[in-house]
């Protein structure tokens, strides 16, 4: 167990800032998702943490004390790689006991601990096998085992599913999660894939470009991102945006664009009053849209029309995939309703699904 | 299918253009082989005849049993090369593993510059080293003695050695030596309880090739060692056998062939392993 604390963490490759002023808490036993596109730094803030990189600037602790100097092999923790990193050479068994052999185990203790481990994880009939006599999912097992033989504090995984395919990476989930709950360890999980990051963590870290976008529970990122790339980034298919003018006229307040007309609600009128923004990029989930007549259209609270580009069709429902003037939306519809490209199209929606961002930062008004 | 038949006509000449090549190579490469021995087993008279015979007519084990008979200690040869040979081929990878590791992945400065250096010095000629080793050697009390020729021998190998581990070493995913360092291993552990065994089809190939280059010195025992009980087999060969007025060839030919023997069963012995070490890939969980 162990609470982790970064205070304004900086990683320098010679004059490449990789990540910059990384602030975060992480509690003991919770299980956080760094989550973010390639070169976000996600894996590099983890390789900090395991003590694997150095950091050049600011604070990392471990339960208060400062680890920035202390070596990788006193900080108590444990790692599952991308490509698993087994000991190719060792069986399964010696996979698991290398690292308690050189805590001085006695043999009798290590040999209970690896079969304990190995009956959790269901590996136990795999323990005198070399790893490449092993499938990907089994490496997997063998590698999760590995790491939490040990009873680490922290335990790392970097991105440890997406060798394995689709149907075998959901029910690896289940099992990490099963795993965390019956160990002690604060996890760190690092992932390029949303959903896995949705589905699994207590707190989400969204990253790019080096720095932490924003920290939260899966519901508070996908209700309330703080800026249009969590918006883009947490969600499937991703919210679609639109551009649009602010035009104020005395107490008045609208949004303005060719193809849309939208009636906002008092308390973004307000947010938008006091942003002083000229310029605004609204945000639309694409279940929030509904397809529309236009006497329907008439009573909605958002009315936005384009020209449709792609329908994909997923069985139960169809993502219709629309250009309009201000950018392009994702709609979520249901099967029946019949679209097809280049089909003009009207989307309704309500005015408290609209998420506002000013448009030169893409930072979210609220 | 007419667009077929001219097709298959191409690649028919091309695999027997293919084959021409290979069979000119063989006999290239092997007709001094056969040809060292084929005299082996000729009579005096026959090996020395003008118009030379392409098969020994009257075949004969004679030079070999010279050889054992004869007034030459040639097991003290063989000995003394099998073993100078062998110390080389260990002392090489010792150090050579250490080495190649520091240089495939720790950073410090002058890394580069080390290692092109090395590759410096394996470029010179044998020759440009003589003098210098011969007065080290001197210095050092250890010309006309195996240990010195051990070092000699060494020189030349090790940089190839370090080159040639350099490279088996990088192909050792990282990501095993991190899990190692996680596991509280300190660094030299981890060369040895996981670098190393992943490597030993690498080990085992420059081990050969440094014994093999070892083995074929001639220069360094002609210079190095003056009592001919202390010679290896090549420079035995060129000392023992050319005499003023006649060289004994049956006899020569006979030792070249024993030289070589040990040689051709360490390249397949290791052969297999060999492969596998240069196309690699062997290692690692993939």
């Amino acid at each position: 167990m162990a609470r982790i604390s970064l205070r304004n963490v900086e990683k320098r490759y010679d004059d490449t800032l990789v990540l910059r002023d990384c602030n975060l808490d992480i509690d003991d036993h919770e299980f956080v998702v760094l989550v973010g596109p390639s070169g976000s730094g996600k894996t590099t803030l983890l390789r900090i943490i395991a003590g694997l990189e150095h950091v050049s600037d600011g604070e990392l602790r471990f339960d208060d004390v400062l680890v920035n100097d202390i070596d990788v092999a006193d900080r108590d923790i444990a790692m599952v790689f991308q490509n698993y990193g087994l000991y190719p050479h060792m069986s399964v068994y010696d996979n698991m006991a290398f690292g308690l052999r050189r805590r001085k185990l006695a043999a009798a203790q290590i040999d209970a601990r690896v079969r304990d481990t190995a009956r959790m994880l269901d590996i136990e009939p795999l323990l005198a096998r070399r790893p490449r006599q092993l499938s990907g999912g089994q490496r997997q097992r063998v590698a999760l085992g590995r790491a939490i033989v040990r009873d680490p504090a922290v335990f790392l995984l970097d991105e440890p599913l997406s060798n394995l395919d689709a149907h075998l990476r959901v029910q690896m989930r289940a099992e990490i999660l099963k795993v965390h709950r019956a160990v002690t360890a604060t996890a760190i999980y690092v992932t390029h894939d949303q959903v896995e990051a949705l589905t699994m963590g207590d707190r989400i870290v969204v990253m790019n470009r080096g720095r932490i976008h924003q920290v939260g529970t899966p519901g508070a990122l996908y209700d309330a991102p703080v800026d249009r790339f969590v918006a883009s980034f947490i969600g499937t298919p991703a919210m679609g945006f639109v551009d649009c003018s602010v035009e104020r006229h005395r107490e008045r307040i609208a949004l303005v664009t060719q193809s849309a007309r939208i009636d906002l609600a008092d308390a973004q009128a307000c947010v938008l009053r006091q942003a002083d923004a000229a310029r605004v990029t609204i945000g639309i989930r694409p279940e929030c849209l509904a397809l529309a007549s236009e006497d329907e259209a008439r009573a909605a609270e958002v009315v936005v029309r384009g020209t449709v580009q792609v329908v994909e069709m997923l069985g139960a429902e169809q993502y219709v995939h629309a250009a309009t003037d201000g950018g392009a939306l994702t709609a979520r519809i249901p099967r029946h309703r019949r679209v097809r490209a280049d089909d003009t199209v009207t989307f309704t929606a309500a005015a408290r699904d609209v998420h506002l961002f000013e448009r030169d930062t893409g930072r979210a008004l609220r | 299918m007419s667009s077929v038949r001219p097709r298959d006509a191409v690649r028919r000449a091309t695999r027997a253009a293919r084959w021409a090549a290979i069979v000119v190579a063989l006999v290239v490469s092997l007709a001094p082989v056969y040809w060292m021995v084929a005299t082996s087993f000729k009579t005096e008279l026959e090996a020395a005849r003008l118009a030379p015979t392409l098969w020994p007519h009257e075949p004969t084990l004679a030079n070999y049993r010279g050889l054992w008979s004869g007034s030459l200690p040639f097991l003290a040869f063989f000995t003394n090369t099998l073993l100078t040979c062998l110390a080389t081929a260990v002392a090489a990878v010792v150090v050579a593993t250490p080495a190649a590791y520091a240089l495939s992945r720790a950073r410090f400065r002058l890394r580069g510059v080390i290692g092109y250096a090395m590759l410096v010095f394996r470029m010179l000629p044998l020759v440009v080293l003589l003098a210098p080793l011969y007065l080290l050697l001197l210095h050092a009390r250890l010309l006309d003695t195996h240990t010195g020729l051990v070092v000699g021998f060494a020189t030349f190998g090790l940089p190839f050695a370090v080159w040639m581990m350099k490279g088996f070493i990088d192909t050792v995913p990282i990501e095993i030596e991190e899990a190692a360092r996680i596991d509280g291993y300190p660094r030299w552990q981890i060369m040895l309880k996981v670098v190393v065994p992943l490597v030993v089809p690498g080990l085992l190939t420059t081990a050969t090739f440094v014994f093999m280059e070892a083995w074929n010195n001639l220069i360094y025992p002609l210079t190095f060692i003056t009592t001919l009980e202390k010679q290896t087999l090549p420079a035995a060969l060129v000392l023992a056998f050319t005499g003023q007025f006649k060289t004994d060839w049956g006899g020569m030919m006979a030792a070249a062939t024993l030289t070589t023997l040990p040689l051709m069963i360490a390249f397949f012995a290791v052969q297999r392993s060999m492969v596998r070490g240069l196309t690699s890939g062997a290692v690692a969980g993939a």
